[in-house]
């Protein structure tokens, strides 16, 4: 009765044409979010509903967003450009001029300064980012010079990362006088430098922006934006198939089997957005008999990524047999792969280890557990599958986030989905693969991988990081302690005529950050 | 005097009583696997900083000195901040106890009424067809699952007949006083009501029937119908207050649980309420607000259950307190 139902709503959807907003008549865009901020005080929590509107009203010190899959790996928001010092232990940022922060002071260093003491000092989130960061220097208004314990070639890029959630620069006269950013008048009722103006929350109801008219970029194409609280996928869907919402954010992401009828309607846009992190599984190098090469290269080639990109997706995600993911471009070594899907090999291989099927037609057991996406969930099912078949007792096992988390923080598991990052600087596969390893939950120890990471980590010759880069892809494809399976795909719903949206090319390099709306062009704008 | 003590008896149980709440729920939290910690950290947190973090929330503490602090600082009325807004729990919990009183108490009233009305008319022919046919619905009706339900509501009357809004508690340019912004309320809450009520309607009228149908038939009533009385006066002063009473009782149940809220209805809805707040709390273990959620539930149980007893007291001469 439902898809019924929802079907005809689509049908109905399809009656409504584009509307084109009329000069004078305000462009007001609804944001649904799956649930409500905590406060309008992005830096000093981890609050994913606060990050959309603290991105649009705080301004950073340098930013990126989606275009990170074309490439860009950080662009200057506050920071017209930078400079590294030869020892790669000063970073000097230099600020655009004219910058105000709504209530008409100018942004200058000592506000970028001030925040990032604060965050230092109260060890907010970004502080995993900033804890390198040693002194804060300011030269002048317009210049503010970071200077590093150690080294870091990918600091830039952390940093720009971490901005987009939560390294925002906060005002010095209006929160010196509060002890970090966790009170005050201000903590809900932001001021800050960016595009959009803070205007009103309504507890348990919306948020609402306004067009900064003064903002130094230029006033923003659109007048207004509302984050709406909606915790039901299914309500957000239906609100944007009778046309009231003109975006569906990739929380809400369609079923994959939705997506052709979906294309076929001349009214909706739908848009892929690929990600610089994958989707992949890691195999427990510490659990026998996943601590043997060839059993790993067994499973690497019981696993048919086509087969199951049509059960999983579709067919519409793009499967990887590198071991990284098409965004990250020149960094990924083409002739390094992953071993290619061949049944009779894997099972060669698997009586070679010593691993023969018993009586009861079974090599051996494991244990397969995907974090709480849909898409792991989708993928891991297949993967079972795939893994029986070539005599793998394979066996699915779920828990809720938190849980999944611990278990991989524990070592504790067998075969994990995984979204291995690979940007937004190629040094994070030291996080993923170097012994001990933040993400390294592998167990995996190369010493030779440890020795070139460590040194592509601080060396500032593109060419000679490159080239360790390519040796780093080279042991992983053939050490596995990591099998990459596809790159992640987000699937966003637009209203034809709305456009520069953060997951469109159109909005790429100048959406400032992944929650940023300034690129966005309402139809008849 | 002695109402006075005996209120005063039942309002020093409540001590007890959260105590044990208390107790039972951070042992139900605690229990529970998974790590907070890597919740708070968020995106990229490394080892070495989450460290930090359950350092600076206190989570690295012994399970006992966790307890014993909290319970420390309950006894001095504070219910702590919350892990994720950094704001005093108890102020983000009475921020919603408006909205969702509105709600959940309108429908029960309106449940009640209604329910009871229904319930009683029916009674007067049992087993007659219309007694059947409204019996059998309001079983199919409580048998439906409400977020379904709820969902059905807003497509069929926000997308194929769009006279109503599907979400929240006002528009979105609305206005902010006077009698338009109640009504603007009062649009809001119709569906959300419609499918709360559904749920619990058929509840009452199945109560009222079977109570009522047993009072027609006790011998007082043969009397009073012997006297002349005309049908009415039988049914409203005769037989429904003696009725009532299992009424009240599961009236006074549900009153406790008025500021639980509707969590699914609530959801669905998107409405601003202590549901919603309770079911994004414990998506994201944030304790201390499922803790003081929790805190306020039961004195709300305790609360009601006193007042039924009350009420029950008032009903029936025959019941002493």
């Amino acid at each position: 009765m439902y898809p019924r139902i929802l079907a005809l709503a689509v049908a109905g959807a399809f009656a409504m044409a584009g509307t084109a907003f009329a000069q004078g008549q305000p462009a007001t865009l609804v944001v649904p979010q799956t649930g409500e901020p905590k406060t309008l005080s992005p830096n000093m929590a981890s609050d994913s509903h606060a990050f959309g509107p603290g991105s649009n009203v705080y301004s950073h010190l340098v930013a990126l967003d989606w275009g990170i899959v074309k490439g860009t790996s950080a662009y200057g928001d506050l920071a017209e450009s930078w400079e590294t010092s030869a020892d790669g232990k000063a970073v000097t940022f230099k600020l655009h001029k004219n910058v105000k922060f709504h209530d008409g002071k100018p942004v200058t260093a000592h506000d970028v300064k001030f925040t990032y003491d604060t965050i230092i000092r109260k060890k907010y989130p970004s502080f995993v980012v900033l804890k390198n960061v040693r002194e804060i220097a300011v030269p002048d208004d317009h210049t503010v010079v970071l200077h590093l314990t150690d080294p870091e070639t990918g600091f830039v890029p952390m940093l720009a990362q971490v901005s987009t959630w939560t390294a925002k620069i906060y005002p010095k006269h209006l929160w010196e006088g509060q002890d970090g950013f966790e009170g005050g008048p201000h903590l809900n009722a932001p001021i800050g430098s960016g595009p959009l103006k803070f205007v009103r929350w309504e507890k348990g109801g919306v948020v609402e922006l306004e067009a900064n008219p003064d903002y130094f970029r230029g006033k923003p194409k659109l007048d207004r934006l509302i984050y709406r609280p909606m915790a039901d996928i299914n309500v957000a869907r239906a609100e944007f198939d009778a046309g009231r919402l003109h975006y569906l954010p990739y929380d809400y992401a369609p079923p994959l089997a939705e997506v052709p009828a979906l294309r076929r309607n001349q009214n909706i846009k739908v848009v892929f957005t690929p990600s610089h992190f994958s989707r992949d599984i890691q195999l427990n190098l510490a659990r026998p008999p996943l601590d043997k090469r060839e059993v790993r290269q067994a499973i690497a080639h019981a696993i048919d990524r086509d087969a199951m990109n049509k059960l999983a997706f579709n067919g519409l995600w793009t499967p990887a047999i590198h071991a990284s993911v098409e965004s990250q471009g020149e960094w990924i070594n083409r002739s390094a792969k992953f071993p290619e899907f061949d049944k009779v090999k894997a099972e060669k291989l698997l009586d070679e280890a010593g691993l023969p099927r018993k009586a009861d037609g079974w090599r051996f057991a494991v244990t397969v557990t995907p974090p709480n996406f849909v898409d792991c969930k989708a993928m891991m099912e297949v993967l079972v599958q795939q893994l029986r078949q070539v005599g793998i007792n394979a066996k699915l096992e779920q828990f809720d986030q938190a849980t999944w988390f611990r278990r991989q923080f524990e070592k504790n598991f067998d075969i994990s989905c995984y979204f291995t990052r690979y940007g937004p600087d190629p040094d994070a596969f030291r996080e993923h693969f170097a012994t001990g390893g933040g993400r390294n939950f592998q167990s995996f120890s190369n010493k030779e991988l440890d020795e070139i990471a460590a040194k592509a980590s601080v060396s500032r010759d593109k060419a000679e990081r490159k080239k360790i880069y390519d040796r780093i892809q080279e042991i992983v494809v053939s050490e596995l302690p990591y099998i990459n399976l596809f790159n992640e795909q987000k699937t966003t719903l637009l209203r034809a005529g709305w456009d520069g949206f953060m997951i469109e090319e159109s909005g790429f390099d100048k959406s400032l950050t992944w929650f940023g709306f300034y690129a966005v062009k309402p139809p008849g704008r | 005097m002695r109402l006075r003590r005996y209120v005063l008896l039942r309002v020093l149980q409540f001590v007890p009583v959260t105590l044990v709440v208390i107790v039972l729920n951070f042992l139900l939290i605690h229990l529970a696997p998974g790590d907070i910690s890597l919740l708070l950290a968020g995106e990229n947190a490394d080892p070495a900083y989450l460290a930090l973090v359950r350092e600076k929330f206190g989570l690295d503490k012994p399970f006992l000195e966790q307890l014993w602090r909290y319970l420390v600082q309950v006894a001095s009325g504070d219910l702590g901040l919350s892990f994720r807004s950094r704001q005093p729990v108890l102020g983000e919990i009475l921020e919603k106890v408006p909205a969702t009183l509105l709600l959940v108490g309108t429908s029960l009233l309106l449940s009640v009424a209604i329910g009871t009305w229904v319930g009683t008319w029916i009674a007067r022919r049992p087993g007659s067809t219309l007694d059947s046919a409204v019996s059998f619905g309001a079983v199919a009706l409580f048998s439906v699952p409400v977020f379904w339900f709820g969902l059905m509501l807003i497509l069929l009357f926000t997308v194929e007949i769009p006279i109503l809004p599907a979400m929240g508690m006002t528009s979105l340019d609305g206005p902010r006083s006077g009698i338009g912004y109640v009504l603007d309320i009062a649009r809001h809450m119709v569906l959300p009501v419609a499918a709360l009520m559904t749920v619990s309607v058929g509840q009452y009228v199945r109560l009222a029937r079977t109570s009522v149908a047993d009072v027609l038939g006790e011998h007082f009533i043969t009397t009073v119908r012997a006297i002349g009385f005309p049908e009415r006066t039988v049914l409203q002063h005769y037989a429904l207050r003696n009725a009532l009473l299992p009424v009240v009782t599961v009236l006074g149940l549900q009153l406790g649980l008025v500021l639980t809220g509707a969590v699914l209805t609530e959801t669905v809805f998107s409405w601003p309420g202590l549901g919603r707040m309770i079911y994004e709390a414990i998506l994201a273990r944030d304790t201390p607000v499922i803790m003081g959620a929790f805190i306020v539930m039961s004195l709300t149980v305790a609360l009601a259950s006193l007042v039924t007893d009350l009420v029950y007291a008032a009903l029936d001469p025959r019941v002493a307190l």
